[in-house]
C-alpha cells in the first residue's frame, strides 16, 4: 500500500514515537517544533511551540496526557498533549540528548551531552510535581558519567527500578535508581549506540549501532542474544509487537552522503527475523539515512522519520502475514 | 756481559725472596733467564697476534689476478692473444703488469697473471669476467692471486657434504583431486590484514584456511595453481599443499611486484626502491628457481620500464626484456644472454612472446621515412619468419591468442601528423586490426578497419572468434569477429549501443562477459556467443573487478577496498549470470580463482566427453539436487534449533512477566494496562471526525 508521507518538518527527523494507544504518532526535528499526528490519516494535530533549537528526544506517557522533549538549547520541556501548554521547563547546563517517561508515568529521565567542560548527566525527577516552578528543584537522581563515554540513548528497566543507557563507545550500562550505582555493564558494540527500544513486555532489548549492527539483548541480564548485520551505520531498529520481526532503519551518514544516487547510500528500512537473524524484507522511500522508526501498537503499520525531513507511515501488505520461515 | 750480569742479579733475587721478602722491595726485579735456561715456548704462543700481521710474500699482491683457461697458443700467435686480452682486460682497469708463462717450446701455459693498479680493479675484473665465454672451447675462470693461499688450505681430503633430509611436501597438486572439481580461491580483506582461502562447494563455499596477518599487501597464485604467494617487507613466501605450509622463501627487501615463469620453475621479484642503495650487486630484479629457492641472477632496473620487465617463453627456456633499441633475450638454466648477445632492434617498441612457440612478435614505430613494422622472430635461430610494413601508424597493440594461432595486432593509424617542438600530435585517428594467421604458410595478414576508438579487444581462449568494444562512452558497441583459415575476418554480430568497457571471456571460450566497471557502474551481460543469446543481465554496483574460475563455471564480480571505499564484497555468479552468493567484507581487497594447470586428456578424450555429456549431466544433477535439499535441511535443523533456545528464554520471561503483573497495576494507578490495550471499559468511545477533502459545484442556474 502506498505509505503516508507527513511533511510537516523543515528538517531532518530526530525521533518519532507511537502512543500507547497508537492512534497518534509524535515526532521530532532538527526544526524547533515537535509534531503530533493522526496515525491513521497523518493528518497533523498540531505543534508543541516553545524549543529555541534541535529537538532530540521525545517521549509520551502512557496516558497520553504528558508529552516530554529535549533539545539542543539546553531545555527539558514537559507539555501538556492535548492543549500544547507548556507544564514544566527544566534548563539543563548542556544539550538534552535523551528523554523518557517511567512505566509508570510519575518519572522520567533525561540525560545530556558532555561539552564545554561539563560531564554527560543522567538525570531522574518526579513528573508529578512539574509546574512552571521545577526548573530549580532538584531531581530525586543525578548520575554524573564523569571522565566516562557519554550516555546517547536510554531506556527504562523492568518496574522502574532499574534504566539502561547506551553509551557512545558502544557499552551498555545498567543502573540501580535506589542507590544510584552502575550494576551491569556490557560491551558488545564497537560504536556509539544511537537508539534503543524495548520489546512489548519490556523482556528484550533492541540496540541500534554505528557499528552497522544491531543487537537483541536480555533487558534483565544484558546478555546479547542476536545481531542483524548491515552494510551501514544503523540509526534506529524497532521490535515487532505481534511477529518476530525487528526493522532496522539507517543508511550512510549525511555527512558522506556525495551527490550520488540514492543506492549508495542504502537508506532502505530492512526487516530481519528476529530469531533467525536473516534479512527478509526491505523498504524503500527515503532519500536520506533514516533516523527513527517505530512499530505502531498493533503491528500492522510501522513509521519511519529520515534526515530528508519526511515521516512515513507504511500499512503493511496481507503478503507480509503470509510470510513465514520454514522451519 | 750484560746479559750475564742480569743472570747473577736474577738469581740474587730468588735467594732474596725465599730469605726475607719484606726487606728488599725496593730493589729492581731481575727478569734474566736463569743458567742454561731453554726456551721451550714457541714464537708463536708468545705473540701469535703479532706474527699474524708479519708480512707474506704474497703481500702487495692483491691487485694480481690469475686467468685460466686461456688458449694455448704457439709463439707465433702470441702477440695476437695478448692484444685480445689486452683489450678485454683493459676495460677494468689500469694494467701495470702482465705475465705468460711459456713452456720450453715457447707456447703458453694456458693462464695468464695480470696486475692491475690497485685491489679494487682486481675486484672488479673477478666479478665481470670470472667465467666469460672467450670462445666456444674455452671458459675463463678468473681468480685474485691472494685467493691461492685460500685454496691451499683446503683439506686435501673430500668429505662428502651430508645430504639434507629431504623434506616431504605432501602433495602440491592435492586440490586437482577433489571429486567435484570444485574450484578454490583465495581472499584478501580487512585492507590485507586478513587472507583465506575458500572451496567453491555448492551452495555454500566452505573455507578451508584462513590467517590474520599472512601477507602484507596481498596474495598471487602461481600460474599452474601450486603455489600461492605472499608479499613480506622483507622477501616473497610461497605456501602450498593441503595445510598451506611454507614452502620456500626468498629474501627480497622492500618487493613489490613478482612474476612467475609459465611452467613455475622460476620466480621474478621486483623491488622499486632497492636500486636506491649503493652496493655493487645489482637488487632491483632478482631471478629465483623455486624448487630449490636459490638466486639465480640479478638486474638492475630502468625507472621507466612497463612491467613486467621481462617477459617469458612458454616454455620458461627464455625470456627477454627490451632495452633502448635491442632486445635482450636470456636463456636458462644458464641465465646468460641468447648467443651472448641482445638482438640490435632499432626503434623498438614493444614485443611480446607466443603463449605456444618460441616466437616473439615486436614492432618498431616509424622513423622518418622507414615505415613501421611488425616482426616475427623465432628464437633461438633469430629468424624473422613474417615482417609486415605498416604506414602512418602512431600506436600498435599486440595480442596473442591463447592457443598461438593468431597474433592480432591493434594499429591505431592517424591521417594528419602534426609536430609540435618535441610533442606529436595524431589527428583524424582510425584503427587497424592486422590479424596474422600462425599456422598458415608464410604467415597470411588480414586486416579490419574499424573507424571507431577501440575500447578493449579479446581473443577468445578457445575457439576463433574475438571481441572488440568499438565507440565513444557511453554509447559504445561491442563486435564479434570470426576468424577462418585463407579468409579475412568476418563480422558475426554486432550490439550497437551497448554500454561497457571491459571483455571477459569464459576460460573455455563461447561464453563471455561484457562488463561496464567502474564509471559505469557495473553492469554486467552474460552472453553466449554461440548463436548470440544474451543469457541474462546483472549489476554489481561500482564493481571493479570480474574474475571467471579456471574451469569457466563460475564468474566472480567485486568492489575492491583499493578501488572504491564502500560497499566492498564479492560475489559469485553462474556462467549464465545467476547471482549465487553475495558476501560482504569489510575493506575486502581481493578475490582470485586458482589456477588449474592444463587439461591432460587428448582433444579425442575431451570431444568423446563433450559427446556423451548427457549422461554425465544427469548424474551430476542428482548430485547437485541432493546438495541442495542436505543444505536445505540443514539449515531448516538449524533454524529449529534456533526457535527452540528462543521459545525457551522467552517462556521464562513470560512467567516472569505474569508474576510482575500485580506490581506493574500497581504502578499505574490500578489500570491494567496488560489486557486492555484500549479497551478498557473505563475507556470513553471518542468520534474523531478527518477533514477528507473540499470540493466545490456550480449547479446550473
Amino acid at each position: 500500500m502506498k505509505p503516508l508521507m507527513l511533511h510537516g518538518h523543515e528538517r531532518s527527523i530526530t525521533q518519532i514515537k507511537y502512543n500507547r494507544d497508537g492512534d497518534l504518532l509524535f515526532s521530532s526535528a532538527k526544526d524547533n517544533h515537535p509534531c503530533v499526528w493522526y496515525s491513521i490519516n497523518g493528518e497533523r494535530l498540531g505543534t508543541y511551540e516553545g524549543h529555541q533549537g534541535v529537538v532530540w528526544a521525545i517521549d509520551v506517557d502512557w496516558e497520553t496526557k504528558r508529552f516530554m522533549s529535549g533539545a539542543g538549547d539546553n531545555m527539558l520541556m514537559i507539555w501538556d498533549v492535548q492543549t500544547g501548554k507548556a507544564l514544566g521547563k527544566i534548563e539543563a547546563k548542556t544539550s538534552v540528548r535523551t528523554c523518557n517517561f517511567s512505566y509508570s508515568g510519575n518519572m522520567a529521565l533525561y540525560s545530556t551531552d558532555s561539552t564545554m567542560g561539563n560531564p554527560s548527566e543522567i538525570f531522574i525527577i518526579d513528573v508529578r510535581t512539574v509546574d512552571s516552578s521545577f526548573s530549580t528543584n532538584d531531581p530525586i537522581l543525578q548520575i554524573p558519567l564523569t571522565n566516562a563515554p557519554k550516555a546517547t540513548s536510554m531506556v527504562w528497566g523492568n518496574l522502574d527500578e532499574v534504566v539502561i543507557s547506551g553509551h557512545d563507545n558502544g557499552d551498555l550500562a545498567q543502573w540501580d535508581l535506589r542507590t544510584g550505582k552502575k550494576i551491569n555493564l556490557v560491551s558488545e558494540h564497537a560504536k556509539s549506540i544511537n537508539d534503543m527500544q524495548l520489546s512489548k513486555d519490556g523482556g528484550f532489548l533492541i540496540t541500534a549501532s554505528r557499528d552497522c549492527t544491531a543487537k537483541l539483548f536480555d533487558a534483565d541480564t544484558l546478555d546479547c542474544l542476536k545481531t542483524y548485520k548491515t552494510e551501514r551505520p544503523v540509526n534506529s531498529a524497532a521490535i515487532s509487537p505481534i511477529l518476530d520481526h525487528v526493522v532496522l532503519g539507517g543508511g550512510q551518514d549525511a555527512m558522506d552522503v556525495t551527490t550520488t544516487s540514492t543506492r549508495v547510500g542504502k537508506f532502505d528500512a530492512r526487516f530481519f527475523h528476529l530469531v533467525f537473524e536473516e534479512e527478509f524484507g526491505r523498504v524503500k522511500g527515503h532519500f536520506g539515512p533514516i533516523n527513527s522508526l517505530a512499530f505502531h501498537p498493533d503491528g500492522k503499520t510501522y513509521a519511519s522519520g529520515g534526515e530528508d525531513g519526511y515521516v512515513r507511515l507504511h500499512q503493511f501488505d496481507p503478503s507480509y502475514f503470509d510470510f513465514k520461515f520454514d522451519y | 756481559m750484560a746479559r750475564r750480569k742480569e743472570s747473577d742479579r736474577a738469581q740474587q733475587n730468588n735467594d732474596d725472596s725465599d730469605s726475607n721478602p719484606n726487606d728488599e722491595l725496593e730493589e729492581e726485579p731481575n727478569f734474566d733467564d736463569p743458567e742454561g735456561y731453554e726456551d721451550d715456548i714457541s714464537e708463536q704462543d708468545l705473540m701469535g697476534d703479532l706474527i699474524r700481521q708479519r708480512p707474506k710474500e704474497t703481500d702487495g699482491v692483491e691487485s694480481i689476478v690469475v686467468i685460466d683457461g686461456v688458449p694455448q697458443v704457439g709463439p707465433e700467435r702470441i702477440e695476437k692473444l695478448q692484444n685480445v686480452l689486452k683489450k678485454l682486460f683493459q676495460k677494468f682497469g689500469k694494467i701495470t703488469n702482465e705475465y705468460y708463462p711459456l713452456n720450453p717450446d715457447g707456447s703458453t701455459k694456458g693462464h695468464v697473471f695480470i696486475e692491475y693498479s690497485n685491489a679494487s680493479e682486481a675486484l672488479e675484473v673477478l666479478k665481470g669476467t670470472n667465467g666469460y665465454k672467450f670462445d666456444k672451447n674455452h671458459t675463463f675462470t678468473v681468480n685474485l692471486l691472494t685467493d691461492f693461499e685460500k685454496y691451499n688450505d683446503i683439506l686435501d681430503k673430500w668429505e662428502n657434504p651430508v645430504p639434507q633430509p629431504f623434506k616431504e611436501q605432501g602433495c602440491l597438486q592435492y586440490y586437482l583431486l577433489d571429486q567435484d572439481a570444485c574450484d578454490q580461491f583465495s581472499v584478501v580483506y580487512e585492507q590485507g590484514d586478513k587472507v583465506a582461502v575458500y572451496l567453491n562447494t555448492q551452495p555454500e563455499p566452505s573455507l578451508l584456511e584462513e590467517r590474520p596477518r599472512w601477507t602484507e599487501t596481498l596474495v598471487r597464485w602461481s600460474p599452474l595453481g601450486t603455489y600461492l604467494a605472499t608479499f613480506h617487507a622483507k622477501g616473497i613466501a610461497l605456501w602450498g599443499g593441503e595445510k598451506f605450509q611454507q614452502i620456500v622463501r626468498f629474501s627480497h627487501p622492500g618487493v613489490q611486484f613478482i612474476d612467475f615463469s609459465p611452467c613455475e620453475k622460476y620466480l621474478v621479484s621486483f623491488s622499486p626502491l632497492a636500486d636506491s642503495r649503493a652496493t655493487d650487486e645489482p637488487q632491483a630484479i632478482i631471478i629465483w628457481d623455486v624448487l630449490s629457492g636459490l638466486k639465480r641472477r640479478a638486474f638492475n632496473a630502468d625507472k621507466s620500464q612497463a612491467l613486467p620487465i621481462f617477459k617469458w617463453s612458454h616454455d620458461d627456456k627464455y625470456f627477454a626484456r627490451m632495452g633502448v633499441d635491442m632486445l635482450s633475450v636470456y636463456e636458462t638454466p644458464s641465465f646468460g644472454l641468447l648467443d651472448k648477445k641482445s638482438i640490435k632492434v632499432q626503434g623498438i617498441r614493444d614485443f611480446a612472446w607466443s603463449p605456444t612457440d618460441n616466437t616473439i612478435a615486436y614492432w618498431v614505430g616509424e622513423e622518418k621515412d622507414t615505415p613501421a613494422r611488425v616482426t616475427l622472430l623465432e628464437l633461438p635461430s633469430r629468424n624473422e619468419v613474417r615482417v609486415k610494413n605498416l604506414f602512418s601508424v602512431a600506436d600498435c597493440k599486440m595480442y596473442w591468442q591463447k592457443s598461438g594461432d593468431y597474433l592480432c595486432v591493434k594499429v591505431d593509424r592517424y591521417a594528419k601528423l602534426r609536430k609540435d617542438k618535441s610533442d606529436i600530435k595524431y589527428s583524424g585517428i582510425y584503427y587497424n586490426l592486422e590479424v596474422f594467421h600462425m599456422r598458415e604458410k608464410q604467415i597470411p595478414v588480414d586486416s579490419v578497419e574499424i573507424k571507431e576508438t577501440i575500447q578493449a579487444f579479446a581473443w577468445e581462449p578457445v575457439g576463433t572468434k574475438f571481441a572488440v568494444i568499438h565507440g565513444e562512452p557511453p554509447s559504445t558497441s561491442v563486435s564479434f569477429y570470426e576468424v577462418k583459415t585463407g579468409q579475412t575476418p568476418t563480422m558475426v554480430k554486432k550490439y550497437e549501443r551497448k554500454p561497457c568497457n571491459q571483455l571477459y571471456w569464459a576460460p573455455s571460450g563461447q561464453f563471455i562477459v561484457l562488463a561496464g566497471l567502474r564509471s559505469m557502474s557495473g553492469a554486467l551481460e552474460f552472453v553466449d556467443t554461440q548463436d548470440f543469446t544474451v543469457m541474462n543481465t546483472g549489476e554489481h554496483f561500482m564493481a571493479t573487478d570480474v574474475e571467471w574460475d579456471p574451469t569457466g563455471r563460475y564468474v566472480s564480480t567485486a568492489v575492491s577496498w583499493w578501488g572504491h571505499k564502500v560497499d566492498n564484497a564479492y560475489w559469485l555468479w553462474s556462467f549464465q549470470g545467476r547471482i549465487l552468493k553475495r558476501v560482504a567484507l569489510d575493506k575486502f581487497c581481493q578475490l582470485q580463482w586458482r589456477p588449474r594447470p592444463p587439461s591432460l586428456l587428448s582433444a579425442q578424450q575431451i570431444k568423446d566427453i563433450k559427446k556423451s555429456l548427457k549422461k554425465y549431466s544427469a548424474q551430476f544433477e542428482v548430485k547437485d539436487r541432493l546438495k541442495m535439499t542436505k543444505a536445505s535441511k540443514e539449515l531448516v535443523e538449524k533454524r529449529r534449533k534456533l526457535m527452540q533456545e528462543y521459545e525457551d528464554l522467552r517462556k521464562q520471561k513470560q512467567e516472569e512477566y505474569a508474576e510482575q503483573r500485580r506490581r506493574r497495576i500497581e504502578l499505574r494507578n490500578n489500570v491494567d494496562t496488560d489486557e486492555t490495550e484500549g479497551r478498557g471499559g473505563e475507556l470513553e468511545e471518542e468520534t474523531v471526525e478527518f477533514f477528507i477533502k473540499e470540493e466545490t459545484t456550480f449547479i446550473d442556474e
